[in-house]
Parts: structure tokens; C-alpha cells; sequence
């Protein structure tokens, strides 16, 4: 199927069946789990919060090969833009969005313009470099960011002056998965156009690509900066749902959480990152419910399992029982 | 937009309790939000065997009420599991109290939420003075870093100390206690030769202790979180020869009782403000150590421990006066006073933030072989002097 | 002139104990070329084995660690053979994924045990000792991690460059198939040479937790810091972590003394500027 998505022959990528059954089947299941788990929204809004964090990493890492460790600078910025708009300027939360989306770029294009020049384990390091100089920066900056304390009061007003965000979390729910079905759609389309191709090229061979005169390093900051831009959605939904930004926006660990999720949904497909995110954090939350001392070991098994079993993520999970199911 | 509709009654319904049958009526349920796993894990399990002592202690039922303790991990300093986790304690579980509270952007996160749905917050630790302001329904049984950094300026500018560099983890609790210490030792006739803010993440400390012995002070005052940099810390303090040229150390929290056994004979002899060791002499406290013990071997009381055991006690003191009345409950428990293990405490009616003793104490080794902070002099009554800052 | 000094001294001395901490992952990442995320927690292992012999079982210092790197070493070779053969054939990501499921299982096991708080090493008095060196004091377990800092550096230079292992092993790695072709058992080559990164690892650990104290959760918190020094010094250089390890560690010293208010943020600057400058780290071969 994602092949037929991907063959350049079929021009309007993102209107064929094979690019809108994704986004189907998250609108249903969201819809679905919405009514199943009324009173687990504020999780689950966590889960879609960080699908579309995740997402953003499956453009760069998945598609364009480029793999980094400092995806959290991005999302922090986007989280602080978010908070800043809606404390000093206004508190409309697509205003939030557009400024989340344009501060995670910003950051994007002007590390990018360093890191896309990198490789290997030097692009990991200068990518975990940037994020801890903008954690230090914003502990540093407490007269705007709050510091370690945080950065409190960030409220949005209601989303189109009609739908506040309610104590239960419904509001919160429902725009945070029409945001992710739009980042979805957004993907979609990136990954299904000429641009999209070219970045697989560079993916499977830079020096190739270079060759037949793709500009390579100058695709690789546009999808970088496209990427940062929706790291940055990301970071302004959290921002905007708990109503705080703290400094562990920047944490390390929140990059290499996101790098493990995509890995083990399956890197190089959009919904690979979907389903990565919800196993992930799925099992991380039941496992922390029935023993907060011990989780680690649940996870720490998943991981091996699922790289020894599934090279390829759980995403190739239904091929390969198809293929052992042939085999029988 | 129907439905929505309908599920968001469903659910504010049980938020309310309006479904509650007669059996759960009775049950009333707290929730606790910490940290159980990570680095910061610590905080969680002495809430947790605080509470345990506290319920072994009193039982979980008071004033007819049976009282029900649901924990929920986030994991260390993470606001938006924190929302989440006061969420679906509210909205799920119906709790009608939450408790624990260790970072303070956990804590910070959950005022609106607490806010509109009239629930008391009991906070165990986080320690900045302006959570408070943030909403009316919280309630603390901690401590701030005004509250202990001020006694300890006073006592140091009266005995003895002229001259004082201050070190400090270079992040908001360490500028809090930085100014609360340097205010209070200025206007006691004390000088501060210079300030030091020290990056959060370093462990390597010689650097920092070669400046404040060319500083020319006769102490250094310091704050730093708990774990590797305390334990590095006073190690440095000791090692480079700080000690031996008669520079003295006043602290904080560095010599906490689950950290303390780990500095080792070094740690003897420093000198730290604090609000609570497991070695206060009183029937309470040596009973509530004894019960710990006995349920938990090995652990060890410290401030996490005792900011739990008396956030309890408010809590069933507010459960006894009001039930689930979250408003009721919150006036009840202004002004109230009780003895505590770490001396005579009582709710500040503005504040809402625990007034109680700040003691000088020194590390010692005790009879049983383990360090312990022996308290020698008291600063009486001291409510959070950093509230008006 | 005294300050410019002391920098030195202390750069050097912290420097040494990064170098020390991360040496082994400069054999496991560096030569071996597999993303060893899980580095931390053989130091770690060897850590909590340390706290224990030494503060339950009364060893004393000396025994007590090399009976844990001992050990360390030991717990290695099965991982080796089960887990760690496959991982050396899985794409980067796999092994990032694979040795972070790995580290999590050390830590939970840590965790469960021995709990979160710092595992103290009970090392001699003398350790913590001033030693007086004219202008300045130096603890002398500072200069224990110093002498143990260039003797591994020597022992791993000599081992790499004049044995028979050291040509066997860098024939291995820059051509599995040609090496076994030739009659080199490159199965026993990795399993050595894995078990040498974890023991050194684990030494580091040790010798280091003077400075970075053991807890369960030491392998994350420090991950950065090992990866660091070997991205800067160069993959496949130990000589090159060495430096890096040095040079990092004056920096980060030089931060503290003179700007110590950005003192971070000039550090990671610093590298930024270091990596974009040499994309193949101080003395790594190109990719």
C-alpha cells in the first residue's frame, strides 16, 4: 500500500485510498476512544500530544535519514513561544499554534544551518549540545521564562471564542486530535511530493542525489525546519493543555524518548510513529499503575523483544505473521 | 455536540459524586501525586511510608469517614503528567483531597484544576513561596527556602560569622535561599564577600572551592538539590582543605537523612538549617521513627517523610471538621495547630503554609552508628518569610 | 598566573575522570562501531557490585574493585554471546534501540536491590587526603584517577597497536568477512573485546564515583557526558578520547572559574564549535 502511496505515477498522492485510511483510522479511533475511556482524556491527550511530536521526528529521522537527539529543542521552544503569546499578546490558542509552529522553525532553521552540515555521531552531539544550551538559556532567563519554577498561567481563551477548554478535558482532546489529523494530512502530502522523494533519495544515497543535482544540504533544512515547525505545534498544544511550561521541555530524555517511540513503531512510515507512540506510552502507563517501583523492567523487555522479533517496528508486525502464517 | 454533551454531565456528575452510592459515600479519597520512578523516586517513597506509618498510627477511618490513599507516579519534575494525573484523580476517581506534590512545576500545574473544582491540595514538599499565591486551596506542610535561609543569616551574623560566601545551585530554589540568607546576614551586621551560582548539573565542585577560599570569607553558605551534587559538594569541601582552613559550612537540606550515611565521617561537624532531623528529641518523633522503622526497615526519616506524616494529619483534621466539603475543609484547617515529630507546627491563616521551628543543628554519629543531625539551637514560630517578598 | 594554574590542575584531574568513565565506551562505540547505549550501566554494575562489597561485606577498597570489574567482566561474555552478537548486526537505530532496552533492564534490576539513592564506595582514608603541590591542594584520589588514567592509556595503546589481538581487531572491524577469510576468529576477537570495554567501564565507575556518585540511575544521567567525549575525540581513537577527555575537562574547568554564570552554555557552545569545525571529532578517521 505505501508503496502505491509513494510511486511517483500517482500524482495526487494524498487523495488515493492508500494515504487517507491513516488519517481515517486515527479520526475513528480517537473518535472511538474518546467514548470508550471518557475519563482517561487528559492521558490520552498526553498520547496525541506526543503522536505529533513524534510525527515531526518521522520526517527527518524516517524519511530524510537524518538522525538527531535533540528534538526536544524544538518542541520546548514552540511550548515557550506558545506561553509567551498567550501570557503577553493574546490568548487565542490557534494564534498559540501559529506562534509555537513559527518559534520550533525559527530554532530549527537556525540550528539547521549547522547540524544538516553533520553526520552520524556528530549531528547526534551538536543536536544534544543545542537543546542544553536552550535549557540553560531558559533556566538562566527566569525574569521571562519562571526558570525551574516555570513558566505558570499560560490560558487560552476558547478555541474559536466558542469551545472552552473544560475541566474534564474534552475540549483539550478533541483539538489536539484535529491538530493531529491536520499535521497527518500535512505529512501526508510532504512525504507523497517530489520534495518528499527526493528526500528518501538523499535517505538511501546523499552522494547519488547530489548527482543527479538535488541541493541536498538545502532539502535537508526544509524539512528540517518543516519538521521543527510541527515539533513546535507540539510543544504549544502541551503548553497550552497543562496551562504551564517548565524546563523539562528540554530534557534529553524527551528526545531520546521520541527517538526510541519512532523506533519501535517503525521509522519511515507516518503511521509507524502513530502506533509506536501509543504502545509506548500505553504500556508505560499501565505498567507505572500496577507497580511504580518496577515499570522500567516492563519497557526495558518491550524494547528488546520488539528489536529482536521486529527489525522493522511493530509496524511490520500483521507482515510478518502473514509471511510465517504463508510459510506454515 | 449532543453526546459530548452528555458525556461531559456523566462525568461531572462523578466528579461531583452526584452517582456515588451509599457505600462509597463513605469512603473518602485523597490522591497522591510524586515521583516513584526515576532518579527523583526517593520523594515518593518516603510519602508513601510516611503515610503508611500514619495510617498504621490512627487507622484509615476517622469521624465515620474511611479514608482511601490512590498514588500516581509522574515520573520526577513533569507539569503535563502531573495535570493529567490531578485530572483523572478528580474526574475518575472522585478524590476529594490530593496530596504529595514534590517539584514545584508538578504542583504549579495543578491550581487552576483545584481551583475550579474546590479541592484542597496538601503540598508534602515543593518548596517555593509563591505556589501558594497561585491558588487559595493549597495548603503546605513542607517548608520554603526563605523559611529556613533567613534563620540561618540571623544565627550565623550572631555567632560569630563576619564574613560569608554564598554558594548555590545556579536555579530558582538556590537565588531563593542566595537572597533569603544574604538579606537577613547583611542586616545583622555580617558581609557577604561575593555570590556564587554554581551550574545545576555540575558534580566537579574544586573549581568552586578554590574561589571561595580565595574569597577571604570565614564560612560559606550553600543550597543544592539533594543527590549527586550535595554528596560531591561537601566531599569537595572537605578535600580541598576548606575545613582545615577553618572556613565554616552553613547549609540547608545537604544533610539529609537519605543521603547523610552515604558522605560518610566527612560530614561530621557540618553545620545546617533545617526544620526537621530524625534525631528531635520528643516522645512523637521518637515513636513515628520507631513505626517506620518497624514497618520499614532500613528507611530512614527525613523532611519528605515528615511534610507527609503531618499533610495526613491536615488532611484527616479537614476530613473530620468538613468531609468531602473542599471549601469547608480549607477554613477548618486555617489556624490549626497539633504537635508534630518536628516540634509544635500550625497552619498560617494567609499563607495557609505551616509555621513551625527552624533548628541549628550538627552532624554527629549517633549511638546506632549512623550520622544523624543533632539540633543545639532553635529559632522559634517561623512562618514563610518569603510569602510578602 | 596562579589561576591559569589551578585551572590546569583541576582541568586536568576532571578530565582524567571523564576520560576514565568513558574509555570504555571509546572501545565498544569507537573501534567495536556498535551504538552502545547500555555503557553507563556496566559502569554502573560495576559500581553497585563496589558499594556492595565495600560496605556490606568489609573488602576493602583494592579487593573490593577488582573483584567487581572482575565480575563486571564476567556478567559481560554471556551478554555478549546471547545478546550483544545479534546487536552488531542491526542498523543503527536497532542498536539504539536494543542497547537502550538493555540499559533499562540494569537499571531496574539496580533500582529494585539496592533502590535510587547514591551506592557510596567506601574507599581508604587516604584517598580523601589533601595532597599539598606547592601553590594549591589536590585530594589525592584525584591523583589516583590520574596515574590510573595513563596507565590505561598506555596498556590500551600497546594492546591495540603492538599485539596480535590489536592488528586482529582492527582487521575485524574494518572487514568482518575478509579477516574470518583469513583465519581470525572474529567471533572470540568481539567477545574480548566487548568484555574489555565493559571491564573498563566498569573500573571507571568505579574510580570516578568519587566525582560522579553511583545511583540507579547513573547511566542516563551521565549518558551525555560518555557520549560526548568520544563524538569530540573521534571514533575509533582512544588516544583521541584521551585528549578530548582532557580538553573537555579544562574547558568545562576554565567555564567554572572564569565565567561561571554561562559557564554551561559556553561549554556546549564550545563543542558545537569544536564538531562543526571537525566532523570526525578531534583524531576520528573519516566515515
Amino acid at each position: 500500500m505505501s508503496e502505491l502511496a509513494t510511486r511517483p505515477s500517482v500524482r495526487t498522492a494524498a487523495l488515493s485510498l492508500g494515504s487517507i485510511w491513516p488519517v481515517a483510522v486515527v479520526a475513528l479511533g480517537a473518535g472511538a476512544a474518546f467514548f470508550l475511556f471518557p475519563y482517561d482524556l487528559a492521558f490520552l491527550t498526553r498520547i496525541v500530544i506526543m503522536m505529533v511530536f513524534v510525527l515531526s521526528f518521522d520526517l527527518i529521522l524516517g524519511y530524510a535519514g537524518i538522525a538527531t537527539l535533540g528534538h526536544a529543542a524544538m518542541y520546548g521552544c514552540g511550548a515557550y513561544a506558545a506561553g509567551l503569546v498567550a501570557l503577553h499578546i493574546s490568548p487565542d490558542p490557534l494564534l498559540g499554534l501559529v506562534f509555537g509552529a513559527l518559534g520550533g522553525a525559527l530554532i530549527a532553521w537556525l540550528s539547521g544551518l549547522v547540524l544538516m552540515r553533520a553526520h552520524g555521531m556528530t549531528l547526534l552531539m551538536i543536536s544534544i549540545a543545542v537543546t542544553m544550551v536552550l535549557q540553560e538559556a531558559a533556566s538562566k532567563a527566569r525574569w521571562l521564562t519562571g526558570g525551574a519554577d516555570g513558566l505558570p498561567g499560560v490560558s487560552v481563551s476558547p478555541i474559536f471564542g466558542w469551545f472552552e477548554f473544560d475541566f474534564v478535558g474534552q475540549v483539550a482532546f478533541i483539538y489536539s486530535v484535529c491538530v493531529l489529523v491536520a499535521v497527518l494530512v500535512f505529512c501526508q502530502l510532504v512525504v507523497g511530493s517530489p520534495f518528499g522523494l527526493a528526500l528518501k533519495g538523499i535517505k538511501g544515497s546523499p552522494s547519488r542525489m547530489r548527482a543527479i543535482g538535488t541541493p541536498v544540504y538545502r532539502r535537508k533544512v526544509t524539512i528540517y525546519v518543516l519538521a521543527g515547525a510541527i515539533a513546535g505545534i507540539a510543544g504549544a498544544l502541551a503548553a497550552q493543555v497543562t496551562g504551564l511550561v517548565g524546563i523539562e521541555v528540554f530534557n534529553f530524555s524527551l528526545s531520546a524518548d521520541v527517538m526510541v517511540m519512532l523506533i519501535l513503531g517503525g521509522a519511515g512510515r507516518l503511521y509507524g510513529a502513530i502506533i509506536g507512540t501509543l504502545i509506548f506510552m500505553v504500556v508505560h502507563h499501565v505498567a507505572a499503575a500496577i507497580d511504580p517501583f518496577n515499570w522500567l523492567f516492563v519497557i526495558g523487555a518491550m524494547l528488546l523483544v520488539v528489536v529482536f522479533a521486529l527489525p522493522q517496528g511493530l509496524i511490520s508486525l500483521p507482515d510478518r505473521l502473514i509471511r510465517t502464517f504463508r510459510r506454515t | 455536540m449532543k453526546l459530548i454533551k452528555w458525556t461531559l454531565c456523566a462525568a461531572l456528575a462523578a466528579a461531583t459524586g452526584v452517582w456515588s452510592d451509599a457505600a462509597a459515600a463513605d469512603t473518602i479519597k485523597v490522591g497522591v501525586i510524586a515521583t516513584f520512578s526515576g532518579p527523583n523516586a526517593i520523594w515518593g517513597k518516603q510519602f508513601r511510608e510516611a503515610i503508611d506509618v500514619y495510617l498504621a498510627e490512627h487507622g484509615d477511618e476517622i469521624a465515620g469517614h474511611k479514608v482511601e490513599f490512590i498514588y500516581k507516579d509522574v515520573g520526577g519534575p513533569n507539569a503535563d503528567a502531573s495535570k493529567a494525573a490531578a485530572q483523572e484523580l478528580l474526574v475518575r476517581d472522585g478524590v476529594k483531597y490530593l496530596a504529595g506534590f514534590d517539584f514545584t512545576p508538578n504542583t504549579i500545574a495543578v491550581a487552576p484544576l483545584i481551583k475550579q473544582a474546590k479541592v484542597p491540595a496538601v503540598i508534602f514538599n515543593a518548596g517555593t513561596s509563591s505556589i501558594n499565591k497561585q491558588s487559595d486551596y493549597f495548603l503546605r506542610t513542607s517548608f520554603t527556602l526563605w523559611q529556613i535561609s533567613q534563620p540561618a543569616g540571623e544565627w550565623a551574623a550572631k555567632n560569630g560569622a563576619k564574613k560569608v560566601v554564598t554558594a548555590v545551585s545556579d536555579y530558582n530554589p538556590g537565588i531563593d535561599a542566595e537572597t533569603a540568607f544574604s538579606k537577613a546576614f547583611e542586616k545583622n551586621g555580617g558581609a557577604i564577600v561575593e555570590h556564587i551560582r554554581m551550574p545545576l548539573q555540575t558534580t566537579d565542585f574544586a573549581p568552586f572551592m578554590q574561589r571561595i577560599k580565595n574569597s577571604g570569607a570565614d564560612a560559606v553558605f550553600t543550597f543544592l538539590p539533594a543527590g549527586p551534587a550535595t554528596f560531591a559538594f561537601t566531599k569537595a569541601y572537605n578535600e580541598n582543605g576548606l575545613k582545615d582552613a577553618g572556613i565554616a559550612f552553613y547549609g540547608t537540606g545537604e544533610t539529609d537523612e537519605t543521603t547523610i550515611d552515604a558522605l560518610g565521617d566527612q560530614a561530621i561537624g557540618l553545620v545546617t538549617s533545617y526544620h526537621y532531623s530524625d534525631a528531635h528529641d520528643s516522645p512523637l518523633n521518637q515513636s513515628f521513627v520507631a513505626k517506620l522503622n518497624e514497618l520499614h526497615p532500613g528507611s530512614r526519616a527525613n523532611m519528605a517523610s515528615v511534610g507527609a506524616y503531618d499533610g495526613v494529619h491536615l488532611i484527616y483534621k479537614m476530613i473530620e471538621a468538613a468531609g468531602s466539603d473542599g471549601a469547608k475543609a480549607l477554613e477548618a484547617a486555617k489556624g490549626l495547630a497539633w504537635e508534630s515529630p518536628r516540634g509544635p507546627v500550625k497552619i498560617d491563616p494567609v499563607s495557609r503554609h505551616v509555621v513551625q521551628n527552624v533548628y541549628i543543628r550538627r552532624v554527629e554519629r549517633g549511638v546506632d552508628g549512623h550520622l544523624v543531625n543533632r539540633e543545639f539551637a532553635t529559632i522559634p514560630n517561623v512562618p514563610d518569610l518569603g510569602y510578602e517578598q | 598566573m596562579s589561576v591559569l594554574l589551578s585551572i590546569l590542575v583541576d582541568g586536568v584531574a576532571y578530565g582524567m575522570i571523564l576520560f576514565m568513565i568513558s574509555v570504555g565506551l571509546s572501545i565498544t562505540m569507537g573501534l567495536m562501531r556498535v551504538i552502545n547505549l547500555a555503557h553507563g550501566g556496566f559502569a554502573l554494575i560495576g559500581g553497585a557490585i563496589a558499594h556492595v562489597l565495600t560496605m556490606f561485606f568489609g573488602l576493602s577498597f583494592i579487593p573490593a574493585s577488582v573483584l567487581a570489574v572482575m565480575l563486571v567482566v564476567a556478567a559481560a561474555a554471556p551478554m555478549e554471546r546471547l545478546l550483544y552478537r545479534h546487536i552488531y548486526g542491526f542498523d543503527e537505530l536497532g542498536q539504539v534501540l536494543a542497547t537502550v532496552g538493555i540499559v533499562f533492564l540494569m537499571i531496574a534490576t539496580v533500582n529494585l536491590f539496592l533502590g535510587s539513592t547514591i551506592l557510596p564506595i567506601r574507599s581508604p582514608q587516604l584517598f580523601a587526603a589533601p595532597v599539598d603541590l606547592g601553590f594549591r591542594t589536590l585530594p589525592f584520589h584525584r591523583l589516583v584517577v590520574i596515574a590510573a588514567g595513563i596507565l590505561v592509556l598506555a596498556g590500551l595503546w600497546l594492546l591495540i597497536e603492538k599485539t596480535r589481538f590489536g592488528i586482529y581487531l582492527r582487521a575485524a572491524v574494518d572487514n568482518k568477512n575478509a579477516a574470518a577469510s583469513l583465519g581470525i576468529n572474529t567471533a572470540r576477537i568481539y567477545l574480548v573485546a566487548f568484555c574489555l570495554g565493559a571491564g573498563l567501564a566498569a573500573l571507571g565507575g568505579i574510580l570516578g564515583a568519587e566525582l560522579l556518585p553511583v545511583e540507579a540511575y547513573y547511566p542516563l544521567r551521565y549518558m551525555v557526558l560518555f557520549l560526548i567525549v568520544v563524538a569530540v575525540g573521534g571514533l575509533g581513537s582512544v588516544l583521541g578520547s584521551f585528549c578530548a577527555a582532557l580538553g573537555l575537562g579544562i574547558l568545562d574547568t576554565f567555564g567554572r572559574y572564569m565565567l561561571p554564570d554561562v559557564g554551561t552554555i559556553f561549554f556546549f557552545l564550545a563543542i558545537i564549535m569544536v564538531l562543526a569545525l571537525r566532523p570526525n571529532g578531534l583524531m576520528g578517521r573519516a566515515q
